[in-house]
C-alpha cells in the first residue's frame, strides 16, 4: 500500500488557526517567565500584587518604578525589551484575529464584512503603533 | 400510558407566527415518536406536516428536535424521552410548514465539497481494487444519511449558514480518505477556506446529534490534519 500524499495546503484560515494555538500557548510562557523571573529578582518582598501582575502581563520598566525596587538594571534591559515586543505582537494579533473570527461567524461575505475587517486591521495597527511608541520612549534601553 | 405531544405548528398560508399545539394520546413505551405523529395525523389532525419515508433510520428525512435534541423521530422511543414530548423542526434552516424545513441551503453546502467519486484513470477490467484496510479508513463517514441533524445542531452553522457544516465535511471526508479517489486536494482546498473546517470550534454538538453515531468531530480533526500535513493515510 503506497502512501497517499498531497502538498501541504497553506490558506489564510489554516495559518491563522495554527497561529491562534501557538500564540495562546506563547502568552502563557511569556506571562510565567515574567512572573517567575520577577519573583526571583525580588518582587516577593519589594512589589505589591497589582504591580507584580501588571509586570507579569507586560514586563515594562514603568511598572517597576512605582514599587519599592531601587535597582532597576535587572528590570530594564534588552531581554525585557524583546519580551515586550513579543508580548504585544502576539497578544494584539491573537485578540484581533479572535474578533475577526467572531465577525465572520455572524456576517456573510458581503461588503460590510470587508469594511469591518479593514477597520479591525486599522485598530490593530494603531494598537501596535501606540505600544511600540511606549516601548521606545519608556521601556527600551 | 398517556402521552402529551407538544408540536410546533406553522402554516404560512394562515399563520403570521408559529405556535404550539398539544395532543394527548395513548402510547406504548416502545412506540416511536414517529408512530405518535402518524397517529395524530391519521386520527386527530390531518394537517400536521412532516417528512418521513423509510421509518427505519435509513433515509434521513425525519430529523427533528425532540425535547430540544436533534433526533430521528423513527429511531426515538417514547420510553427514552418520557411522557411529555415536545417536537420542533431542526434549527438554522427556514421552516416551510410545521416540521418541514427548506433543505436547499443544506444541500448547497453539501454539493460545494464535491461529494462524489473522482478518478480520471481509465477504468480497469472489473473493479478498482482496494484493500480491507484502505476501505476501513473511511468506513465511519460512509454511514451518513444526510439527515442534517448534525449541521442544524451546530452553533457555527446557526450563526452563519455559509459555513459548510459538519455533514458536508463528513461527506468530503468519505472521499478524501478513499484510496481510489483523486480529488482530495481540491476538496481540502475548499475546506481550508473561509467557510470550511476552521469555523468548527469543536463544540461536539454534531457528534452527539448524529443518529448514525459517526465520530464527526474526529473526522473534522482528521481533515485539519490532512490540510496541515498533506498526509492522506
Ligand atoms: S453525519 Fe450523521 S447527523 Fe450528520 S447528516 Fe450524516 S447521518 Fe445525519
Ligand atoms: S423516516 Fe427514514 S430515517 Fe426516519
Amino acid at each position: 500500500m503506497q502512501a497517499r500524499r498531497i502538498p501541504k495546503i497553506l490558506s489564510f484560515e489554516s495559518i491563522m488557526w495554527l497561529f491562534m494555538r501557538i500564540s495562546g500557548l506563547a502568552m502563557y510562557v511569556f506571562a510565567l517567565t515574567g512572573l517567575t523571573i520577577a519573583l526571583i529578582m525580588g518582587a516577593r518582598t519589594q512589589m505589591d500584587m497589582g504591580t507584580l501582575l501588571r509586570w507579569t502581563f507586560f514586563p515594562i520598566g514603568t511598572h517597576v518604578t512605582s514599587s519599592d525596587i531601587l535597582v532597576l538594571e535587572q528590570w530594564i534591559n534588552p531581554f525585557w525589551t524583546i519580551m515586550q515586543y513579543l508580548t504585544i505582537v502576539f497578544a494584539t494579533m491573537h485578540g484581533t484575529n479572535g474578533l475577526r473570527m467572531v465577525l465572520e461567524d455572524y456576517m456573510d461575505a458581503g461588503w460590510g464584512v470587508h469594511v469591518l475587517r479593514g477597520l479591525l486591521l486599522i485598530i490593530w495597527l494603531f494598537m501596535l503603533l501606540v505600544a511600540f511608541n511606549l516601548i521606545q520612549t519608556t521601556g527600551a534601553v | 400510558m398517556q402521552v402529551t405531544l407538544k408540536v410546533y405548528r406553522y402554516n404560512p398560508e394562515k399563520d403570521k407566527k408559529p405556535h404550539y399545539d398539544t395532543f394527548t394520546l395513548e402510547a406504548d413505551p416502545t412506540e416511536r415518536v414517529l408512530d405518535l405523529m402518524e397517529r395524530i395525523k391519521g386520527l386527530q389532525d390531518g394537517t400536521l406536516t412532516f417528512r418521513r419515508s423509510c421509518a427505519h433510520g435509513v433515509c434521513g428525512s425525519d430529523a427533528m428536535r425532540i425535547n430540544g435534541v436533534n433526533r430521528l423521530a423513527c429511531k426515538t422511543l417514547v420510553q427514552d424521552v418520557g411522557k411529555k414530548i415536545t417536537v420542533e423542526p431542526i434549527l438554522g434552516l427556514p421552516v416551510i410548514k410545521d416540521m418541514i424545513v427548506d433543505m436547499e441551503p443544506f444541500f448547497e453546502n453539501y454539493r460545494s465539497v464535491m461529494p462524489y467519486f473522482v478518478n480520471n484513470d481509465p477504468p480497469p477490467n472489473g473493479e478498482r481494487l482496494q484493500s480491507p484496510e484502505e476501505r476501513e479508513r473511511f468506513d465511519d463517514t460512509t454511514k451518513c444519511i444526510l439527515c442534517a441533524a448534525c449541521t442544524t445542531s451546530c452553533p457555527s452553522f446557526w450563526a452563519n449558514g455559509k459555513y459548510v457544516g459538519p455533514s458536508a465535511i463528513v461527506n468530503a471526508h468519505r472521499f478524501i480518505f478513499d484510496s481510489r479517489d483523486q480529488a482530495a486536494k481540491e476538496r481540502l482546498e475548499i475546506l481550508a477556506g473561509q467557510f470550511g473546517v476552521y469555523r468548527c470550534r469543536t463544540i461536539f454538538n454534531c457528534t452527539l446529534a448524529c443518529p448514525r453515531e459517526i465520530q464527526i468531530t474526529k473526522a473534522i480533526g482528521e481533515i485539519k490534519e490532512a490540510i496541515a500535513t498533506g498526509n492522506l493515510d
